[in-house]
């Protein structure tokens, strides 16, 4: 019994050897480790994540941490000091320009990628573009049939993405603005199930990320708020900021970075970084 | 081995009997607190009414309204619509297994309707979204192949099992001399079991329909899959033929994304206590008449 016992006190006893060694070791590296936080955009939270991921494959001593909280938190946060990286989906108000110059924050301002998303329709639909408005009262729930754009007689189905969604939340930013979704939407849980539905049915329309577009379904082109010229969704465009339906996605920092901050951002910007942002469906910045 | 260490064991597993029964019943308490914690926050900034009435489930919009009456009501519609398909197929599948069908026929049937059961809901929901959906939406004239009744068709399917096997059992359980003296006064062998022995196994065919019932409304994969989620409230007859929201598919669709302590957090921990009243009232009733008259628990 007795040597059992003695076992059994010796092992415990090495365990919290082995933790109180490694909890040490942990700190003192962390300490060693140049920390970067990185927050802000939920648009921008799955690209920062996988940019992480693949940066400490080449830099493994730098430590990332990354969260959302959306634009506007990310920006209050790299104002306080509490964020290395601001990531914001929409440019700094002049407002938040004033607090960073009454902080003694100097933002510097970065596009790392764009956000276009096109409008699809079934290939089969005569339509060839629609402008922002109406694209807004389709989704609305406020036009329910293709007649009322000049289109065949038959009632719309929107196929929309689930409200969890970032491309959900883009799209609202960017076309319905204040305006609620329809109800009858369909909620899709991808950008994949959009396509499918869209491709199978021939009164939908819906909307993907860029990136995802396939030779399944229609885009329509989209005139701009106020009118003009419809415009073609395409990475050219997207990138030239013509196309509507996009935005500028933004890495904000204190003062021109330098060291690890400065490799991270340069990354991001270059080859290894735009490769990330296009395999998620986003469109890259031209170099 | 002595009579001591004889009693000593037999005490021991008799302790570690009654507390796997206790566990049992303490998991469930368990699941039933904890939930109740974190769907309670919700209502501090939102009323009991505008919770369970209102008419929209919009989580991420500001403000954020946490109407749940579309998901309830989605859910009523798609587990009623299974239980009108499942209901009459699966009783006169039971009545065939235990009356009509030759003995030969009688166990492949009834494995092969269990085997309904051994089929995962990803499968149902695949063939109900790629293959079943389109063909539906083609000969009804539908303008999209995820509605309603789809997932009732589905869920029917796999309700099916339940039904089958529960009845079966009643309807075995009517003693042997009730169909002799049916058969006796001059009836046939219909009118025995339409007017004799589905009566006589009438609380079984209850609590089979509410088992099968607890199974359809907690379901949750094929309905995500087929069902389209569209947060509308469903109108009249025509409602099964549009796509729907369930309770169920809300939480699958939503938690993962949803950030930890938030009302929308919170608000869909108070769709699952919702889920877990209703699935607990069906299966204490279903338990209550079955007891009652003594129908499965005498097999």
């Amino acid at each position: 019994m007795s040597t059992k016992i003695a076992i059994a006190i010796s092992i415990s006893l090495a365990l919290a050897a082995a933790l109180v060694t490694a909890g040490a070791g942990c700190s003192r590296e962390s300490e060693a480790a140049a920390t970067i936080r990185q927050l802000g955009s939920t648009t921008l939270l799955p690209l920062a994540e996988q940019w992480r991921e693949a940066f400490n494959h080449e830099y493994p001593n730098v430590e990332i941490a990354v969260s959302g909280g959306g634009s506007g938190t990310g920006i209050k946060a790299l104002l306080a000091g509490g964020a290395e990286i601001a990531n914001s989906s929409r440019p700094m108000k002049d407002e938040e320009r004033a607090q960073a110059q009454a902080a003694g924050v100097s933002p510097v301002e970065y596009v790392v990628a764009h956000d276009g998303l096109a409008v699809i329709v079934h290939p089969a639909n005569p339509l060839d573009e629609l402008s922002v408005e109406q694209i807004a009262a389709i989704f609305a729930g406020e036009v329910n049939n293709w007649n009322e754009l000049g289109g065949p007689d038959s009632e719309i189905v929107i196929i929309n993405r689930d409200s969890s969604s970032g491309t959900w939340q883009a799209f609202k930013d960017l076309v319905l603005k204040s305006r609620e979704y329809a109800v009858e939407a369909l909620a899709m849980p991808a950008n994949q199930a959009v396509l499918d539905s869209v491709s199978r049915y021939q009164g939908t329309i819906g909307y993907v990320g860029l990136g995802y577009l396939n030779e399944s379904v229609k885009t329509l082109n989209v005139i701009p708020p106020g009118g003009g010229v419809a415009v073609e969704p395409t990475v050219a465009n997207v990138q030239r900021g013509t196309y509507p339906i996009s935005r500028a996605l933004y890495c904000y920092t204190d003062g021109e970075p330098s060291g690890e901050l400065g490799d991270y951002i340069q990354w991001i910007k270059g080859p290894g970084g735009q490769a990330i942002v296009a395999e998620l469906g986003y469109v890259p910045v031209p170099e | 081995m002595t009579r001591r260490t004889m009693r000593v064991r037999e005490w021991l597993i008799e302790r570690i009997i009654h507390l796997a029964g206790i566990l049992a019943i303490a998991f469930v308490v368990l699941i039933f607190a904890f939930l109740l914690r974190d769907a309670l926050p919700v209502f501090r900034q939102n009323s009991v009414g505008d919770l369970l009435a209102g008419r929209y489930w919009r989580p991420t919009s500001t403000p954020a309204s946490f109407g749940m009456l579309p998901l309830l009501l989605g859910s009523v519609y798609v587990t009623l619509g299974a239980l009108i398909i499942s209901l009459p197929l699966g009783l006169a599948c039971a009545v065939f297994i235990s009356e009509v069908a030759p003995t030969r026929v009688r166990e492949p049937l009834k494995s092969l309707v269990e085997l309904l059961a051994a089929i995962p809901s990803v499968v149902y929901g695949f063939l109900g979204l790629l293959m079943v959906g389109p063909w539906l939406a083609n000969v009804l004239h539908l303008p999209i192949g995820q509605f309603a009744a789809l997932g009732s068709l589905l869920l029917a399917f796999m309700a099916i099992p339940t039904i089958v096997s529960v009845s079966e059992d009643a309807i075995r359980a009517v003693p042997q001399a009730l169909r002799h003296n049916s058969l006796a006064l001059g009836a046939t062998r219909w009118q025995t079991i339409v007017k004799v022995v589905v009566p006589a196994a009438r609380s079984g065919i209850i609590a089979a329909s509410l088992l099968g019932l607890g199974r359809a409304i907690g379901e949750t994969m094929t309905v995500l899959m087929v069902t389209g989620n569209a947060a509308v409230i469903p109108q009249a007859f025509a409602g099964f033929l549009r796509p729907v929201r369930t309770m169920t598919a809300t939480i699958a669709a939503e938690m993962g994304e949803t950030a930890y302590q938030t009302p929308h957090y919170h608000a869909l921990f108070t769709v699952g206590l919702i889920l877990f009243l209703i699935t607990f009232a069906t299966n204490s009733i279903a338990d209550v008449v079955v007891r009652r008259a003594g129908g499965v628990n005498a097999q």
